[in-house]
C-alpha cells in the first residue's frame, strides 16, 4: 500500500522530476555515458539558468534531440545562454550553433543516482 | 504495475554528442594505433635499459587509449541497426574490441596485442562489408 502510494506520488513528480541518462562524452568527466540524473524543470520556472548550472535544452538543429551541456553564459538582454560541453574537443555546443533562446532550457540536471560511486548533487 | 526499478529507468536520453558529424570512419585508425602498441611491446621486451622500458609502457598505454577510442567511435557512431542485422555478432566483437585494447593498456603481452589486432581486423571486415569504404572515406583509402 505504502509502496503503491510512493509510485502514484512518484508518477504525480515526474511533471516536474523526471530521469535521464547521457550518451556521449562532451561533458567528461563531469558527466559520462550512461550516467543517469534527476533533472527538474521548476527552478528555471522561477528564475533564469545562472551560468555553471548543467541544463537540458532542445538542439537547435534537431528539435526533438535534447542536448545536456553547461551555460558559460547568460545574455540578459537577447535573452539568450551560451552553452558549452565540459570537454571542448568532443563536444558540439555554441561554438558550433551560436547561442540558444532561454526559453529552450526548461530542465536543471540536479542529481546524478547513477552510478552509486559517483552519486551526488551536480 | 511500475517498480520502483521501471521509475529510475529512464526513457529520456540527454546527448552530450561531438557530432558535427563529419562522418567520416576508418578502422585502420585504430589498426595504425594497436600496430604501435604490437611494436612497443617487441622493443620493451627487447631492451633491458630501464628508462626506456618505463618510456614504452607511458606511450603504450597511451597508444591503447587511443587504439580504444577509435574502436568505440565505430561502434557507437558509424554502425548502425541495420549493420546489427547483417552481422549479429558486431556488438559482441566490438565488446571484445575495447576490452581487448584495455588489456593491452595494462600490460606488456604480445599475445594481448595480437587479439586486438585481429578483432580490429574482423570490425574491419564488417565497416568493409556495410559499404564502410566507398561511404565514408572521400575517395576510398589512399592506395
Amino acid at each position: 500500500m505504502a509502496v503503491g502510494a510512493g509510485i502514484l506520488a512518484g508518477q504525480a513528480a515526474r511533471r516536474w522530476l523526471d530521469v535521464v541518462e547521457v550518451r556521449g562524452r562532451s561533458m567528461a568527466p563531469a558527466l559520462l555515458p550512461g550516467d543517469r540524473l534527476l533533472v527538474e524543470c521548476r527552478t528555471y520556472a522561477r528564475r533564469q539558468p545562472r551560468p555553471g548550472e548543467v541544463v537540458l535544452a532542445a538542439d537547435p538543429r534537431a528539435a526533438d534531440r535534447e542536448l545536456i551541456k553547461r551555460v558559460a553564459s547568460v545574455d540578459e538582454a537577447a535573452q539568450t545562454a551560451l552553452l558549452l560541453g565540459d570537454a571542448p574537443a568532443e563536444s558540439t555546443d555554441s561554438l558550433v550553433f551560436g547561442p540558444v533562446p532561454l526559453a529552450s532550457i526548461r530542465w536543471r540536471a540536479a542529481f546524478r543516482y547513477w552510478p552509486p560511486e559517483r552519486a551526488g548533487r551536480l | 504495475m511500475l517498480s520502483l526499478r521501471s521509475i529510475l529507468r529512464p526513457t529520456r536520453h540527454v546527448h552530450a554528442h561531438c557530432d558535427i558529424p563529419c562522418g567520416v570512419y576508418d578502422p585502420e585508425q585504430a589498426r595504425i594505433e594497436a600496430e604501435s602498441c604490437y611494436r612497443i611491446i617487441e622493443k620493451y621486451h627487447a631492451s633491458d635499459d630501464e628508462v626506456f622500458r618505463q618510456r614504452c609502457v607511458a606511450v603504450k598505454e597511451a597508444r591503447a587509449e587511443e587504439t580504444k577510442h577509435h574502436i568505440d567511435v565505430l561502434w557507437h557512431d558509424y554502425f548502425k541497426p541495420e549493420h546489427l542485422e547483417k552481422y549479429p555478432d558486431l556488438h559482441d566483437v566490438c565488446w571484445k574490441a575495447s576490452k581487448a585494447a584495455s588489456k593491452v593498456k595494462q600490460g606488456t603481452d604480445l599475445e594481448a596485442a595480437r587479439d586486438l589486432l585481429a578483432l580490429i581486423d574482423q570490425i574491419d571486415g564488417m565497416w568493409k562489408g556495410t559499404g564502410g569504404l566507398e561511404k565514408t572515406r572521400l575517395n576510398g583509402r589512399p592506395s
